[in-house]
């Protein structure tokens, strides 16, 4: 009995995972080894492919590492001012309703600069998607103190690092969003591990369909490696996330909602 | 030819109602308008001023008036710099016995108790438009028909039970003057 | 021709809706409050939307964004509120997204920052500074037009005059002639296709089809500048023939002095005026036409000498250039003090006269 019929040759060579890349990728990306970012991009780009919106998505893109997606993401794009993204996406989507339209900034771009465009536009309820991408850090500036940056983390300027007394506490975004009646759907996950890699992939799923259906407004934020802002090896930079800043973002979801 | 009026009184008098009904007035005649407002934030009691002109072509004249035709003084007080700025000659309505008339030497000056013949028509609130039935009276500057059309334009709907009322002052107002009407025609269009 | 007697604000907002704007994002801000209201009235009407923003910042972005996806859009506010926009305005004009700037400014102390500007780059702001309401009716419509002509934000520069004068107007679409497509507006259909499209100040392109960078773009943006310098600049005058005198004003304060010139040469004075209409180009070359003959280049501006520096630049000869202007704010920090009046200004320049001018 025939299981698989393998009388023809395959239809595509073999290929390693690594090598495979999304269609709505241009080219090679230019961060460091081990940077979480670029992963959150292509499982980002997978969703927008998977749910057909390739052809009517408008994507806005902040000051961070991840602003040179610009030139290798297939998507319409604006690159707007540090921290502006969820205002300029706004006025995007307020005259082109039809399309999906998402943000993706770092936590030193929503947490920092642009605290108040993401909230005031989770609280109008903004039918916007704004993807964090938190790795705790200015990556591009060189790896300094941001309003994510976790309790005891060594960066540039908080060379013996952080300290509640001298630089205060962090601001968990998607807690705050959570808290807000606007904001539909909101999801914290992590690209630090396969599993987490999916689970992320799911809640931004999750988040567009939100936005497609009307609900509100929604946010993902995704905890990504920086080994070159933490000062660690590249292949140690998933496992010192899980030791930090998961411990003080917990993964799931905060704000679903429902069909 | 282009006239102007100052207006000027205090808040609560009706002042700026009714400068904009006369704007309105004649700008549904198909006339040029202008109204510039001038009060300190609407209070009651407050400084309020506003100036109306009306021509036939484009206007010339400043939204702040480098001089006036003529006047409403609805209040002596706050009224001192609208007056200092009146070309002599010009008509003045003034608000009896609040204004003094020896206040403007100058002018071709008529007085009327505003608040009594307001009373008398039970339209007790509506001072500002027996003073503004009595200047048109003078002046002719638009129809009386159209003041009343536009007094009712301007009317919020929850304030159009008052539109009789203020006819009434409108008319009152006309009537309360016996204009001799010759030493001004030249002002009537 | 039916006139309507609006309000200065009322008639802005309406030109604004009838040149095709549709999106507007403001902050409150008197006197620019006015325009606010009125649009987020009369916008959805006309299937619009109007958001009171949650600070200038996001206000301007806002727009931003609502520009880069192809709509006519605008913002405004003035003094403070303009100085936070500033960095926004800077954007859109090295990312070449085109939007409307509405500085309904306390009085004209913002002429530095309308024509220099605070942002950064080798940028300018064509700005237009209408002398009274009907012509801000044109204005208005013009400088949705200038924006997409050249792919840049334009600001109109208004005042308390020009938002709060009641006037007899007719508000009707105007027609400045044809403009280029907008095909690199951000519409979303570019996903997935190879050519998707980018709005981005550095101009680096995608991977597959590299653009200018930031060297070239930078200086591609320069030219442009250039070259709207050298043919949008606007401007008005007369007597220039005979007059020994020329008073130097732009927007409400050019009317006041148009007003006053009038006047004095019905006395016998040998007196012309000149009004920049775009305060940015400024009309340079018409002025140093203008003055080319003239005693005296008296320049009257309600702020400390702004405007000044640019008649100095470009009078024929700057030892004839005086300053007859000056701060002047009412009480309340919300209007124009007791210079911007006819009879103060005729003084000013009936001392200027007496005095000696260059031979
Ligand atoms: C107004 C402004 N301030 C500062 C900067 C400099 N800057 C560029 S990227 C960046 C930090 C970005 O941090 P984050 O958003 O966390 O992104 P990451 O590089 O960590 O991914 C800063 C401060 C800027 N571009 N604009
Ligand atoms: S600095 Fe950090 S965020 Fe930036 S590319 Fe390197 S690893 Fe990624
Ligand atoms: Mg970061």
């Amino acid at each position: 009995m025939t299981v698989i019929d393998t009388s023809q040759p395959p239809s595509e060579p073999a290929r390693r995972v690594a090598d495979f890349r999304p269609s709505l990728l241009l080219g090679e990306h230019s961060l460091c080894p081990g940077c979480g970012e670029p992963v959150a991009l292509r499982v980002l780009l997978e969703v927008l492919q998977e749910l057909d919106i390739v052809q009517r998505t408008i994507g806005v893109v902040g000051h961070g590492c991840y602003g040179s997606f610009v030139r290798i993401m297939d998507v319409d794009v604006l690159q707007c001012l540090h921290g502006r993204a969820p205002a300029c996406a706004t006025g995007i989507k307020r005259v082109r309703p039809d399309c999906a339209v998402f943000t993706m900034q770092g936590d030193g771009d929503m947490a920092n600069e642009g605290l108040q465009e993401v909230l005031h536009a989770a609280a109008r309820g903004e039918k916007i998607t704004c993807v964090l991408l938190n790795n705790g850090v200015f990556g591009d500036t060189g790896g300094q103190l941001t309003a994510a940056t976790v309790l005891g983390q060594r960066t540039k300027t908080s060379l013996e690092g952080r300290d509640a007394e001298t630089h205060g506490y962090p601001i968990p975004v998607a807690d705050l969003v959570a808290g807000l009646r606007g904001a539909a759907y909101v999801a914290r996950g992590a690209v630090s591990t396969a599993g987490g890699v999916a689970q992320t992939k799911r809640m931004l799923r999750r988040a567009f369909e939100t936005q497609l259906a009307g609900a509100g407004f929604s946010l993902v934020e995704i905890l990504t490696m920086c080994p070159t802002g933490w000062f660690v090896p590249a292949p140690e930079g998933p496992g010192y996330l899980g030791d930090s800043m998961e411990q003080a973002y917990p993964l799931g979801e905060l704000t679903t909602w429902r069909h | 030819m282009e006239r102007e009026l100052v207006v000027t009184g205090v808040g609560g008098q009706g002042i700026q109602l009714l400068a904009k009904t006369l704007a309105l007035a004649a700008t549904r005649e198909g006339r040029h308008a202008m109204l510039s407002a001038d009060y300190g934030g609407e209070m009651r009691g407050g400084p309020s001023k506003a100036s109306v002109v009306i021509g036939d072509r484009p206007l010339r004249a400043l939204p702040v008036l480098a001089s006036a035709w003529s006047a409403i003084v609805a209040h002596h007080r706050f009224s001192e710099p609208a007056l200092a700025r009146l070309r002599p000659g010009g008509p003045a309505i003034l608000n009896l016995p609040l204004v003094d008339p020896a206040s403007l030497p100058a002018m071709t000056v008529y007085g009327v108790d505003a608040a009594a013949v307001a009373k008398s028509v039970e339209a007790p609130q509506a001072i500002g438009f027996v003073l503004l039935g009595a200047y048109n009276a003078v002046t002719r500057l638009v129809d009386p028909a159209s003041l009343v059309a536009a007094m009712q334009e301007l009317l919020p709907p929850y304030r159009r039970q008052h539109a009789a009322a203020n006819a009434r002052a409108l008319a009152a107002g006309a009537a309360a003057l016996d204009v001799p009407g010759a030493d001004l025609t030249e002002v009537s269009r | 021709m039916t006139l309507e007697l609006l309000e200065g604000s009322e008639a802005i907002a309406a030109s604004a809706i009838a040149a095709g704007c549709r999106f507007f994002a403001g902050y409150p801000m008197s006197p620019f409050t006015g325009l606010l209201e009125n649009m987020s009235r009369q916008l959805p009407l006309a299937g619009g939307v109007c958001l009171n923003a949650e600070s200038e910042i996001e206000g301007v972005n806002m727009t931003l964004g609502a520009a880069a996806a192809g709509a006519r859009a605008a913002t405004g506010s003035c003094g403070q509120g303009i100085a936070l926009m500033q960095e926004a305005i800077a954007e859109a004009a090295l990312n070449e997204t085109p939007f409307v700037v509405f500085n309904m400014a306390r009085n004209q102390q913002d002429y530095f920052q309308a024509t220099r500007g605070g942002g950064w780059g080798d940028y300018r702001t064509i700005t237009l500074a209408p002398k009274d309401v009907p012509e801000a009716v044109e204005h208005v419509q013009l400088a949705f037009h200038l924006a997409d002509k050249h792919r840049a934000p334009v600001i109109f520069y208004g005042d308390p005059l020009l938002a709060q004068t009641r006037i007899g107007v007719s508000v009707r679409p105007l027609d400045f002639g044809p403009l280029p497509p907008k095909d690199w507006a951000l519409d979303g259909t570019g996903g997935g296709t190879g050519g998707s499209r980018q709005v981005w100040t550095w101009a680096m392109g995608k991977a597959t089809d590299p653009g200018p960078g930031p060297d070239r773009h930078w200086r591609a943006i320069a030219e442009k500048f250039a070259a709207i310098d050298a043919i949008e600049s606007r401007s008005e005058q007369a007597h220039v023939e005979d007059a020994e005198t020329l008073v130097v004003a732009f927007g409400s304060a050019a009317k006041f002095v148009e007003y006053v010139v009038e006047e004095l040469r019905a006395d016998g004075h040998r007196i012309g005026w000149f009004r920049p209409v775009t305060l940015w180009p400024f009309p340079g070359e018409a002025l140093a036409a203008a003055t080319a003959d003239v005693r005296r280049v008296l320049v009257f501006e309600l702020n400390a000498g702004q405007m000044l520096d640019d008649v100095r630049i470009h009078a024929a000869d700057r030892s004839a250039v005086r300053f007859i202007g000056g701060v002047s704010i009412a009480e309340s920090g919300l209007a124009y003090g007791e210079l911007m009046d006819a009879p103060v200004i005729r003084d000013r320049i009936r001392t200027a006269l007496s005095e000696g001018g260059r031979s």
